[in-house]
């Protein structure tokens, strides 16, 4: 650590974090919000804010969005 | 520790109100559909190739996994991500694509799977790293000003005396020690949810004990 900025976010902990529970269930949303080019911190902000300090569920979301983005969407025929 | 993220809270048998191609999968991916072993096989292909791309991308925590048996784990990935997608399929709503919605179960998998190979690959007493080992991280160095000296003085008596011993464990390990959020999680025998809950509490805690002390973080800390 070496100033104020630092230590602050060695201790983030924002109002309205929504925890890790609460993106299982809307990750898929979420990804395609911003594959749209949207954002999705004006549906999901609690998850918004999560994903700011959590690194495991942002390495999930990360690998959701890249997934996505990779392998496309597939018709099943 | 349940690793099972994937559920979506979906009551099931809604109506799909999707794309085309995401109607088209959840029908053919029904178990007396007569196109159901196509559609499930390329289904699995590309949740095996995503699987595979995201142990690729997690490969800092697999340094102990040879090339046969990253493939085994890329298709454990997958066979279990397919098992629970057909048992939910009845279960999607069409709020994002039938994929994508695919997809987050394959990730999942593999985040559980990675943990549990970091965890179990540890280094030898890495699970005993204690507060006592671990104070250089709060040490002030010579440089620093005699304020920036009393803040970090604060702030180790505070996680001395004001977190719990869980809240105190949790943040060393996370915060000051980098183990991830799921290693730790297996470790206690918990979840990433519980365990942040912890962290996000202690950090509360730290925060409002270095403000009562002089050394606010923020404004609101400040005027608080």
């Amino acid at each position: 650590m070496t100033d104020l900025h630092e230590l602050d976010e060695l201790l983030r902990a924002e109002d309205g974090d929504a925890g890790c529970d609460a993106g299982v269930p809307i990750m898929d949303q979420y990804v395609e919000i911003e594959l749209r080019g949207e954002d999705p911190n004006e549906r999901f902000p609690g998850t918004a804010i999560h994903l700011r300090v959590c690194p495991g569920c942002r390495a999930d979301h990360d690998g959701v969005l890249e997934a996505a983005r990779r392998f496309a969407d597939l018709d099943p025929d | 520790m349940s690793v099972d993220r994937s559920s979506t809270h979906a009551p099931a048998h809604r109506s799909v109100l999707g794309d085309r191609a995401s109607r088209g999968w959840v029908e053919q991916l029904r178990p007396d559909h007569p196109r159901h072993e196509h559609a499930a096989a390329k289904l699995h292909d590309v949740l095996q190739r995503a699987a595979t791309h995201e142990l690729h991308r997690r490969r800092g925590q697999l340094k102990a996994l040879s090339g046969p048996e990253f493939d085994d784990v890329a298709q454990q990935c997958a066979d279990d991500a397919m098992m629970k997608i057909l048992a939910r399929v009845d279960a999607f709503q069409g709020l994002s694509r039938f994929t994508t919605w695919a997809y987050k179960f394959v990730i999942f998998e593999v985040s559980s799977k990675v943990a549990r190979h970091a965890w179990q690959h540890q280094p030898p007493g890495a699970e005993e790293a204690t507060w006592e080992r671990l104070p250089d991280t709060l040490t002030p160095k010579p440089g620093d000003q005699a304020e920036r000296r009393e803040q970090l003085a604060a702030l180790v008596k505070a996680v001395e005396e004001d977190l719990t011993p869980r809240q105190r464990e949790v943040f060393v390990a996370i915060a000051l020690n980098d183990v991830a959020i799921d290693v730790l999680a297996l470790q206690l025998d918990s979840n990433r949810n519980a365990i942040y809950k912890n962290l996000f509490d202690a950090r509360r805690k730290l925060r409002a004990s270095l403000a009562a002390a002089g050394h606010p973080l923020s404004d609101e800390e400040a005027h608080a």
